[in-house]
């Protein structure tokens, strides 16, 4: 029972890159394990391995060593097309650099996850209304990216990361390019999403940010889980 | 990533960066305005010599120096009228006559020109027979009949030859004594041709009176079904008679049909040539847009990296560089296609106004959707490498790309 409730498992993981001679061991034998609608903070200093256990955790990257279970599939063994499909469905991406395509409208730039699932165009449309509205970009549809603050573009990357109803939100820095006012905002619906039943795993150097909002900090430091602290509180 | 919608992906991309796909467009569409244009003016040649090669000239044989220069030209070769009754005797020959071509100076005015005379039997028209041309205006030369001439078609236009246009019954000083003019030949597209003067062998004699006349080819109508041998035969009873070994001999003896395929293997080699140097180019341009697409697909690395984290699999990736490589081939297939057709559509009418009317560009189907189809594999092609490049991007370098 307990085990279902895990979504997200990973196994002694680690991941190495081959400069020359030299192994830099990025992320070197990490357990994590997240389970459903938890908000989990991944925490560390520039350099301790968090980008990395995140591009693993949302399945962009295949480990070195150790296996990753996301909702129970085995994903350091999926080819790259089915990993593509895995994460295109399961994980919503949150950029701290907004990364929104600067060609597409912000409608299109919502549409886009679902156009890779393959929902139909209408589908597709009325989805990314929905979701524009509810980040408060309702009237801002047609604009293209450059035409907006941060903090509205870091909300498009919002919407865009739950355009195929995700059962995990990953967000990496999703305030360190915004001011603590916007940044705040963009918490407060990462908090929200949380509320409504999604993981939310964040990325963040902040320990202020992770202990305030976060239930479980992984904080990391040379590739390794120096801590694990959990907030001593019940959700409902 | 639905078929529409990858599309409208890559357009949209194309659209972003007007001037360089514009710039590559333009490279591949002058290759492929180039291969169009001589594809159509070679066809279009074959099509003349098709139609030279009727069915009239099929029993056709030719008799003619082996010397070099013109066919027809050589002042050491001489064949005569005993050459031509051996050539008569020959089984399998039907009839056989010999042709005079010489050298004329026509007159009108005090502008002199030079042109070809050719001196023929109207009784046997043989060569007009295999040429399939016809007098147009006027009426034929009858056997023996001295003192008139039927002319090329071109005599009959203002500015062509002579500053006036001559017609029916004028006068034209040939050799300076001025002949009657009977008939006009139909337009046979080439000015050489459509210059040329007709008369009778009597007339010839007459007209070059104290020469040692003799002729040039000789034309025989033989039994199609054994033209081979009946070549063979020729050129054995020639040799005898003209006292040659063989393989020493200073004529040749050719079907109408051989000729022509001579004449087609040089136009093969000609057109072929012409066009591995559009090919050439068109490689040139394929490599080009092999370069944008490759300059595209670096500057869009983070592009790819982000539609990679939303769940792109490698292969739309790779279908969204392929198609816009393609799309770039495509549309200048269609511009190369639309201007090499109307260049050669103009350049016809100049030839055509030039007295070049067998340089006529002949235009199909295959033409025009070859041209495009091509255009478009080799846009698409160019872009396999970049597109496979695209679609192997790390998505976690490449979001770190800046």
């Amino acid at each position: 029972m307990k085990n279902k409730e895990v979504i997200i498992n990973l196994k002694n993981v680690a991941k190495y890159y081959y400069m020359g001679d030299n192994i830099v061991k990025a992320v070197d034998g990490v357990d994590i394990s997240i389970k459903q609608g938890e908000f989990v903070a991944v925490m560390g200093p520039s350099g301790s391995g968090k980008s990395t256990c995140m591009n693993l955790i949302g399945s962009l990257d295949i480990p070195t060593k150790g296996v990753i279970y996301l909702d129970n599939e085995d994903i350091s063994s999926l080819s790259e097309s089915d990993l593509a499909v895995l994460r295109g469905k399961k994980v919503g991406f949150i950029f701290q650099q907004f990364n929104l395509i600067p060609n597409l409208t912000v409608k299109e730039n919502v549409m886009l996850p679902m156009m890779f699932q393959g929902e139909s165009k209408q589908e597709r449309e009325n989805v990314a209304e929905e979701l524009l509205v509810k980040v408060g970009l309702g009237d801002r549809m047609k604009f293209y990216p450059n035409q907006l603050s941060g903090g509205q573009q870091q909300r498009v990357a919002i919407a865009r990361s739950l355009a195929n109803d995700p059962e995990v939100i990953l967000a990496d820095e999703p305030t360190g390019n915004l001011d603590t006012k916007t940044g705040k905002k963009v918490i407060d619906f990462l908090k929200s999403l949380n509320k409504e039943g999604k993981t939310v795993i964040m990325v963040t150097h902040d320990p202020n940010l992770a202990k305030e909002h976060a239930d479980i900090v992984y904080s990391l430091r040379d590739g390794k889980v120096e801590r694990i602290t959990r907030k001593n509180k019940l959700r409902i | 990533m639905a078929g529409m919608e990858s599309i409208a992906y890559s357009l949209r991309n194309l659209k972003q960066k007007k001037s360089r796909s514009f710039l590559t467009i333009l490279s591949i569409f002058i290759g492929i305005t180039t291969i169009f244009i001589f594809i159509s003016f070679g066809w279009g040649l074959y099509d003349y010599m098709e139609d030279l090669s009727s069915s009239s000239s099929a029993d056709k044989i030719i008799i003619q120096s082996k010397g070099v220069g013109a066919p027809g030209f050589d002042t050491t070769f001489a064949l005569t009228d005993d050459d031509l009754k051996v050539v008569e005797k020959t089984a399998g020959v039907y009839e056989a006559v010999g042709i005079y071509f010489k050298t004329a100076e026509i007159q009108q005015g005090t502008i002199k020109k030079y042109t070809l005379l050719y001196g023929y039997n109207p009784g046997k028209p043989l060569l007009m027979d295999t040429f399939n041309i016809e007098v147009e205006k006027g009426r034929e030369l009858k056997k023996g009949e001295k003192g008139k001439m039927v002319l090329g078609y071109n005599y009959q236009i203002k500015d062509k030859i002579f500053p006036k246009a001559l017609s029916i019954n004028d006068n034209l000083e040939v050799n300076g004594e001025k002949i009657k003019i009977i008939g006009f030949y139909e337009s046979v597209g080439s000015p050489q041709d459509d210059a040329q003067i007709y008369v009778t062998h009597e007339f010839v004699k007459d007209l070059y009176a104290g020469e040692n006349l003799s002729y040039n080819w000789i034309v025989a109508r033989v039994d199609v079904d054994n033209l081979e041998n009946i070549i063979t035969s020729v050129e054995k009873n020639l040799r005898k008679h003209r006292n040659l070994e063989e393989g020493k001999e200073d004529f040749f003896v050719q079907s109408f049909e051989s000729l022509m395929d001579s004449y087609s293997s040089a136009l093969n080699i000609v057109i072929g040539f012409v066009i591995l140097i559009a090919l050439i180019s068109v490689f040139v341009s394929a490599v080009n847009t092999a370069n944008t697409m490759i300059t595209s697909v670096l500057e869009r690395v983070k592009e790819i990296g982000i539609l990679k984290s939303i769940g792109a699999r490698n292969s739309e990736i790779f279908k969204i560089f392929l198609f816009e490589s393609g799309f770039l081939g495509f549309v200048a297939g269609v511009v190369g296609v639309i201007l090499g057709f109307v260049l050669s559509y103009i350049g016809g009418c100049v030839l055509a106004n030039l007295g070049w009317g067998f340089l006529a560009p002949h235009y199909s189907f295959w033409l025009f959707t070859g041209c495009i189809l091509f255009a478009t594999v080799t846009g698409a092609v160019s872009g396999v490498l970049p597109a496979m490049k695209a679609s192997k991007i790390n998505p976690v370098d490449a979001l770190r790309y800046e």
